[in-house]
């Protein structure tokens, strides 16, 4: 490993820091243009019906703009394309002609002010023709409940949905890739989806598990519940879009695409993507929510089109809590081993309730089956999947794209099987995890590669040595009121979604590099950055090889004109393969800047090398070995320009062709209190495997805001529906939507975070990612915590209070 | 609907606002004002990201009727460290008090009523200030950090640049 990096692994300030504790950062919702309109949406205050009419004519009389679904392209899209077309569905146009969910926008309309906009909003009648709704997706599935969709398009075919299910997912591995009649195995290519048999059978999911578990000496079959949270970004989802004179228009929104955005307003509007500009302004957070086009930007797009004048378009909290959500999960999950602690056999059934529309079900269960089967080594393993539309807000991915469901199942169980050999959870993490040479599953089973940097074994000694593992408590061996224990989990994910050979996920980022005429350099990136230190990387990155300051790179502001394309700063891939673009750009930069300085100094480039000197706060050309000749960076440059020889810079794009999985461990001791039921997070030690660590208290802050969402996540959020209205609990009010403040967290000299020594061959500088991993197994350890503190196992997501009361006086009373 | 014209000092700058008496606080300053640092997180004075200064003390510009404000002195994130960075800002970008930012604004002008209130605060006195404050991102240590490291009589204590072992 490099351990004479000069920028890479130091703290520096963030470059957007001074912007963001001035109030001077822009966001969408901050952007203001002449003569600009505000825009207001009407949401259904149905769960499900048919608009029979609506009556835009008082409205209109006011003078306001209204959109209705006359008003927009029939086209029929999905949000999210980052997903080849072949496995994109789509099901919805940018207004709908029947309603989906409770809030799911309708119609809208922009006036002179947002007032004005809301008072023209509130005269306008709509008819709906209501249908029966389900809130819960085993609802949902039966036969015979009323149908959520005719039909819908996955890629260019239109097929029938049957009994509301939006997608499956079914996958094998090993014995269970077998036919159950004859034997043969499968090849690799009848394993994805369909089972098809030399000879003549097709095997189907419900098969039983056939020859599979016959070696397991042990056997566990348990059930998880997990539930439907919000993702809570601070920024609500919004946008300002100007018609432009020539056609087209610029769009200012909140997105972790703007290149996506881009083409998907390019496809439903049918304007060439030269004409349409979406800028690249700060993300008020992510965590997910903004992977796919929002909602309103078509929307918002459609009113200022119509207008003829710029709009803006900003969603109320409430609003926003009913455009989106993360996937809930319900699990069966069985597993066997033998007496000596080895896996042989894994089955995990999971049904999704995904609400209203399908943004991306599909990928979603290929990265369930991926997340599972790249935790443990299961020689035989099975996934069945199943999505099913209900009459609730549309889910999407949500830090971990459901990695955190997965993993609190398998990690629940791997601590209950632990106890069920006698043997230490440590102990049979060790036996079967999958480490360095095995195969990850980055991206569900199209998107894999080998492990090639692993820290899980050097994460658990030393966790274990910082939490005083040997030293916990026996399960529920406890007394008083308050109990504490201590408990384990370890999880991952990956870094982007690139394999050797391209999967059924686009994944690649481009980038510009110049150096200016005075030896600072430009950094244009299309890469979003949720505020995790993804643009800091990304200078830092340049800094390092270029051998410029950090102070003398910047990141120029971007949008999609100006940039190559970038598929999202999703699946955190932002420093892997958003700043790996960098990093292969300004290697050729390097390059060149090295061939013009050989000129003015009369060597081979070859013989030439990169310093950093700060004092001077310049980048050197040196000669190798002897320091004989040198000129700055600024003087290559500064000369280049006077005897016009041209502008020292490249642009590319780049593809990473692996997908290293970044893993965690974390340790949690808990305080459960037997009266009011309150589980406290009192002790946590995270420990990451980032490979390089570029930007080290940046990645503290990603495992310990990881750490901060993992509690909300376990004990306290839910945006759980009524059954009987088809509306949230909370109403999309904060005060009813309980999150975590600064008062859940552990105190400040409790929370211990740390770094694997690992360098990934393949990252830019030995870096992998981080971000969503931080999360991934937050809510297993607080679960096997509590169970060590009570002796009593929660298998549903949020433990809450009132279920923790009863549990424990159910146990004191000997029912369970 | 009848508007009424009402005079703030924002920022040291005395300002002269229309507004109808249903008129919210955050919207005249972002919207009449252009002072968008101060953000919209909730509406509902749960989230903290409006927070502003009035004569001094913190409230949420979301739950404050403009009307009402009339005479007031208010003091918004463009008024803190406008000419040099207040010792609490440089706090927050030195500690990874900030990451996506939106709540920062808010955030730094509870921090700094907090300190001008208790200069020295607890880490549990700090941690109770600011749970009225929203932060997805951070985990809230960063910010705690930031804080508690400006708590001696206001000066801030500048961590030097370091680096990973």
């Amino acid at each position: 490993m490099d351990n004479h990096f000069d920028v890479i692994g130091s703290v520096l300030p963030k470059k957007d820091g001074i912007a963001k504790v001035t109030g001077k950062e822009i966001y969408a919702s901050d952007v203001e243009l002449p003569d600009m309109m505000h825009a207001v949406v009407l949401r259904s205050t149905v769960a499900h019906a048919e608009i029979k009419s609506i009556d835009t004519s008082e409205a209109e009389a006011m003078g306001a703009i209204c959109l209705v679904p006359d008003d927009v392209p029939q086209v029929y899209y999905n949000e999210r394309i980052v997903s080849i077309p072949e496995k994109t569905y789509r099901d919805r146009l940018v207004l709908p002609r029947k309603v989906r969910h409770y809030g799911e926008a309708i119609a809208a309309v922009a006036a002179e002010t947002e007032e004005e906009a809301f008072a023209a909003m509130q005269k306008i009648k709509v008819e709906y023709k209501e249908l029966p709704f389900y809130t819960d997706p085993l609802e949902a599935n039966k036969p015979g409940a009323a149908p959520i969709y005719e039909s819908v398009f996955l890629g260019e075919n239109k097929f029938d949905v049957v009994n509301n299910v939006a997608c499956e997912r079914n996958i094998t591995v090993g014995i269970f890739n077998c036919c159950p009649t004859c034997g043969t195995r499968f090849d690799y290519s009848c394993r994805l989806d369909e089972y098809h048999c030399g000879c003549g059978i097709v095997y189907t999911p419900a098969e039983d598990d056939g020859k599979a578990f016959d070696n397991a000496e042990v056997i566990l079959e348990k059930e998880y519940d997990l539930s439907r949270v919000y993702h809570a970004q601070m920024e609500t989802k919004s946008a300002v879009c100007r018609p432009e004179p020539e056609g087209g228009f610029t769009l200012w929104t909140t997105t972790q695409s703007i290149h996506n955005v881009r083409i998907l307003l390019g496809e439903i509007f049918s304007i060439p993507l030269n004409k349409i500009n979406v800028k690249r302004v700060a993300l008020g957070g992510g965590f997910g929510s903004s992977i796919q086009m929002n909602s309103i930007t078509p929307i918002c797009t459609a009113l200022a089109l119509k207008a003829r004048r710029p709009v803006k378009l900003v969603s109320s909290r409430e609003e926003d809590m009913y455009d989106h959500h993360k996937y809930p999960a319900k699990f069966k999950f069985k597993i066997g081993a033998t007496k000596d602690g080895k896996i042989v056999a894994g089955h995990l059934t999971v049904i999704v309730g995904i609400g209203g529309h399908n943004v991306q079900a599909y990928p979603l269960l290929g990265c369930m089956a991926g997340w599972y089967a790249s935790l443990y080594k299961f020689p035989n393993l099975k996934f069945e999947g199943t999505a099913v539309y209900t009459n609730q807000a549309p889910c999407c991915a949500m830090q971990g794209y459901g990695n955190p469901q997965v993993n609190f199942a398998v990690e629940s169980t791997i601590d209950m099987l632990a106890e069920e050999l006698g043997m230490d959870p440590i102990e049979l993490r060790l036996k079967n995890y999958v480490g360095l040479g095995d195969e990850f599953w980055g991206q569900g089973p199209t998107v894999k590669s080998t492990i090639k940097s692993c820290g899980v074994e050097e994460m658990l000694e030393r966790g274990s040595k910082m939490i005083d593992w040997y030293e916990r408590p026996q399960p529920g061996s406890g007394d008083g009121n308050v109990l504490r224990g201590v408990g384990l989990a370890r999880g991952f994910h990956t870094s982007g979604t690139g394999g050797p050979k391209p999967g059924e996920v686009i994944d690649y980022s481009s980038a510009s590099v110049k150096i200016n005429e005075d030896g600072s350099v430009d950094i244009m990136t299309p890469i979003m950055d949720h505020g995790g230190g993804t643009w800091d990387a990304a200078v830092k990155i340049v800094s390092e090889l270029l051998k410029v300051p950090y102070e003398m790179v910047s990141l120029s502001p971007t949008d999609t004109r100006t940039t190559g394309y970038d598929v999202n700063t999703h699946a955190t891939r932002g420093v892997y393969c958003g700043c790996g673009a960098a990093y292969h750009v300004a290697l050729k930069v390097k390059q060149e800047l090295l061939t013009v300085a050989g000129q003015f100094l009369e060597e081979h480039p070859h013989d030439l090398d990169l310093i950093m000197d700060k004092e001077s706060g310049q980048g050197v050309i040196v000669t190798k070995g002897l320091d004989c000749k040198r000129m700055t960076v600024g003087e290559v440059a500064a000369k280049a320009r006077v005897l016009s020889m041209g502008t020292i810079a490249a642009t590319g794009s780049y593809r990473q062709k692996n997908c290293p999985p970044c893993f965690v461990t974390n340790f949690v001791e808990v305080e459960v209190d037997k009266r009011t039921g309150q589980i406290r997070v009192v002790k946590s030690v995270t420990l990451g495997d980032c490979g390089t660590t570029i930007n080290p208290d940046m990645l503290e802050g990603q495992l310990v805001g990881g750490l901060n969402r993992g509690i909300g996540y376990s004990t306290l959020e839910e945006a759980s529906y009524d059954p009987k209205t088809g509306k949230l609990n909370c109403e999309g009010f904060y005060d009813s939507y309980k999150m975590t403040t600064a008062v859940e967290m552990p105190p400040l000299n409790k929370i211990e975070t740390g770094f694997a020594s690992t360098y990934e061959p393949t990252g830019p500088f030995g870096a992998k990612g981080l971000g969503e991993a931080a999360v991934n197994s937050i809510a297993s350890a607080i679960a096997n915590a509590v169970y060590n503190a009570t002796g009593v196992r929660f298998t549903k997501l949020p433990i809450t209070p009132a279920e923790v009361v009863a549990a424990l006086k159910a146990k004191d009373e000997g029912r369970i | 609907m009848e508007t009424h014209q009402i005079e703030l000092t924002v920022n040291g700058r005395r300002r002269s606002v229309n507004v109808k008496p249903n008129e919210l606080l955050i919207n005249v300053l972002r919207n009449d004002l252009h002072l968008t640092g101060t953000k919209y997180g909730c509406g509902i004075g749960e989230c903290g990201a409006c927070t502003v200064l009035l004569e001094g003390k913190p409230v949420l510009a979301c739950l404050i009727l403009a009307a009402s404000a009339n005479g007031a002195t208010i003091t918004t994130i463009e008024g803190i460290g406008a000419e040099k960075l207040d010792p609490v800002q440089e706090a927050f970008i030195d500690h990874g008090a900030i990451q996506c930012g939106f709540c920062t604004p808010g955030m730094v002008v509870t921090a700094k009523a907090l300190l001008d209130e208790n200069p020295q605060p607890t880490e549990a006195e700090i941690k109770d200030y600011i749970r009225g404050n929203v932060c997805r991102c951070t985990g809230y240590t960063g910010i705690i950090k930031a804080v508690q490291s400006c708590g001696c009589g206001g000066e801030h204590k500048k961590v030097t640049a370091k680096k990973q072992p």
